[in-house]
């Protein structure tokens, strides 16, 4: 502690200041998790705080309901196509607009954000219209490619903004190594981007999981995604469930953000 | 010079060249990069492009590699024009001047890239990765990653990945100017052997003229996209057949001049025969000239400025009619303390004949 005890009065209440803002923004983010897991738990049929007493009840409910099993296997679903079609077609779309040499490729990145701009809602219902003007009807996959429509955005920047702090040199080198344009891809740019690619791969999956404002217009009938089986959920009740439901949420983004970053770190055992 | 012991000049003449570079233009837009620039390399022979920033060495270079296509002119390796070949498929290995090591394959797997690249059966590769890493003094290094390794062990590592595809042709940007000024002198001597004792065919950029003296059997001396003179580093030296390469190699002392009967006029009263005619101005370099006690003779000056290089001095004296400061270099003597500040002193030039005349 000896480093302290030269503090200035100054840099003492800076430090403080720091800390306090910290400790402040971190209970804001992770406060109203804690309060959700807290009521899942709660003994008492409607949602209050703090909780009385300790269930799994709730727990044991969400996964006797049909609806909401289903509903959270449609929302998997569409989370992995979103994240699918994404890297499918943001990768693609991140290495013309960084490294083409075509003409409008500014205005191809500008492009990708413009369905990003619109609110979720007005995208949702153009889509409907769009869909019913040449026959498709709202499904399971029309919602899945709306939501990619939206968040495609968020994919092409975080691999885009990978690329262009990339020494172009290292792609040269490649090909002066004997590397062909697709084994230089494969090679060198390809696991070079991973991280970016797995960085993109967890915002569009949470966003195609999570997403309400597109999919309230586009999912099926029969195929609710949870976040609209649970708009209907706590529109008729407003007991501990919806709650219960979050929590198990909680628990997958943790264990998908583990997997992620043991990936990431495990990146080298790439060609 | 011909009968120099490495001899590396009279090679040139003899063989037909690895590289032949002809008449090479590029432009960006409407500015040219490369003016018609021409330069044959012969077989172990290192060439270096030599000129300030932004004279087009990198752009010549990465027209040889094929990272640019040339807007004209032909670039041939072994007789073969290299206008239609791919990147990949040219006999020519690149090290980087920021060494582009791919940061997330070991040392190991860098150095066989190209091997993998190309299908070399894995035994095979190894061998040749094993044998380019003992090459380099690598050996050991092989499970590190590029970021584990100091700069001079990165440079290693570039030159390393690209020995193990034995190129025809090596080219080498500025492979020095990541490292600090003490290990370079270290490493460039290390790297001329290296390369010497493989027998590569090399070229090599730099715009720092020491490094060029020491790494080069040929130096190419380039302005604004153009070589001015491509010659061994004596020669450039002794012989620079331009001002501008006089004054960009080495310290050197100009003076306006008229040609008289086809002789110019030195400062001391010897002349020299040209063939040029009309106004000239005329070159000699600081160790040619002879510093002494004032004497009878139409050359005095007074010492304004010395500074010691190594064992020698470096005396600045200023001349009468002369506006700029005269140039002497002369050992650094032992007994006496030289000529100190203000002194009187005498001039000449000890070989007329090393003296250069230039169109003025
Ligand atoms: N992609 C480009 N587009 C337009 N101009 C370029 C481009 N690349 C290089 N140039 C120009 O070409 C000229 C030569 O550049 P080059 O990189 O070959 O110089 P250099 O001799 O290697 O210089 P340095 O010693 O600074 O590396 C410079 O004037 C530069 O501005
Ligand atoms: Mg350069």
């Amino acid at each position: 502690m000896r480093a302290f005890r030269h503090l200035s009065l100054s840099d003492a209440l800076g430090i403080g200041l720091i800390l306090c803002v910290a400790v402040f923004s971190l209970l804001l983010l992770v406060a109203p998790s804690i309060i959700v897991v807290m009521i899942s738990f709660d003994t008492r049929a409607f949602v209050s705080f703090p909780p009385e007493g300790f269930t799994l009840r709730w727990y044991a409910e969400v996964f006797e309901q049909g609806e909401l099993v289903d509903a959270m296997l449609n929302s998997l679903q569409v989370g992995l196509t979103v994240t699918l079609l994404c890297i499918l077609l943001g990768v693609p779309t991140a290495l013309a607009c960084a490294r083409g040499r075509f003409r409008g490729t500014t205005a191809l990145s500008v492009f990708v954000l413009v369905p990003h701009m619109v609110p979720g809602i007005v995208l949702g219902v153009a889509v409907l219209f769009a869909g019913a003007l040449v026959g498709v009807s709202p499904s399971i996959w029309l919602q899945s490619v709306a939501i990619t429509v939206f968040i495609l955005a968020v994919m092409v920047r975080t691999v885009q903004s990978r690329l262009v702090r990339l020494d172009p040199a290292l792609e040269e080198a490649a090909a002066n190594l004997r590397a062909t344009p697709f084994q230089s891809l494969r090679t060198v740019t390809f696991p070079l981007l991973m991280p970016a690619i797995l960085a993109g791969a967890v915002f569009t999956f949470v966003e195609g999981f999570d997403n309400l404002s597109v999919a309230i217009f586009t999912h099926g009938f029969r195929d609710r995604p949870l976040p609209v089986e649970l708009l209907a959920l706590v529109q008729y009740t407003s007991s501990p469930l919806v709650a219960a439901v979050s929590g198990v949420q909680i628990v997958l983004a943790i264990a998908a953000l583990v997997a992620v970053s043991l990936s990431i770190g495990l990146d080298n055992v790439n060609d | 010079m011909m009968q120099g012991p490495t001899g590396p000049a009279t090679s040139v003449a003899t063989t037909s060249p690895v590289l032949r570079i002809g008449g090479v233009g590029k432009r960006f837009g409407t500015f040219t990069v490369l003016d018609d620039c021409s330069l044959d390399v012969a077989e172990g022979e290192i060439v270096t492009l030599l000129g300030p920033s932004g004279c087009g060495k990198t752009t010549l270079l990465r027209c040889i590699a094929g990272f640019w296509d040339a807007d004209s002119g032909s670039i041939t390796i072994d007789g073969q024009d290299m206008a239609r070949v791919p990147v990949n498929r040219r006999p020519v290995g690149v090290v980087f001047q920021s060494y582009a090591l791919f940061p997330h394959l070991t040392v190991a797997r860098n150095v066989g890239y190209a091997l993998r690249m190309q299908g070399v059966p894995r035994a095979e590769a190894a061998r040749r990765v094993a044998a380019a890493l003992e090459t380099v003094s690598l050996t050991g290094f092989e499970d590190r990653y590029p970021a584990q390794l100091s700069g001079g062990q990165q440079q290693r590592v570039a030159i390393a990945r690209v020995l193990v595809m034995e190129p025809r042709v090596l080219l080498l940007d500025e492979p020095f100017n990541a490292l600090d000024a003490k290990l370079r002198g270290t490493m460039q001597v290390e790297l001329r052997q290296l390369i010497k004792s493989l027998g590569l065919t090399s070229i090599f950029v730099t715009h720092d003229q020491e490094e060029a003296l020491t790494m080069s059997d040929r130096i190419a001396v380039m302005r604004a996209g153009r070589i001015e003179q491509a010659a061994p580093p004596d020669e450039i030296f002794d012989r620079p057949a331009t001002a501008y390469v006089a004054d960009f190699i080495g310290s050197s002392n100009f003076w306006p001049s008229l040609v008289a009967d086809g002789r110019v006029s030195l400062p001391d009263g010897q002349s020299v025969a040209t063939g040029l005619r009309g106004a000239v101005r005329v070159m000699a370099r600081p160790h040619n000239l002879q510093i002494a006690p004032p004497a009878a003779g139409p050359w005095q000056g007074r010492v304004a400025f010395q500074r010691s290089v190594g064992p020698l001095v470096e005396y600045h004296v200023e001349t009468e009619g002369g506006d700029a400061m005269v140039k002497v270099v002369a050992m650094r003597r032992a007994q006496d303390r030289g000529f100190a500040d203000g002194t009187a002193v005498s001039l000449r030039i000890v070989d007329p004949a090393l003296c250069a005349v230039y169109p003025a």
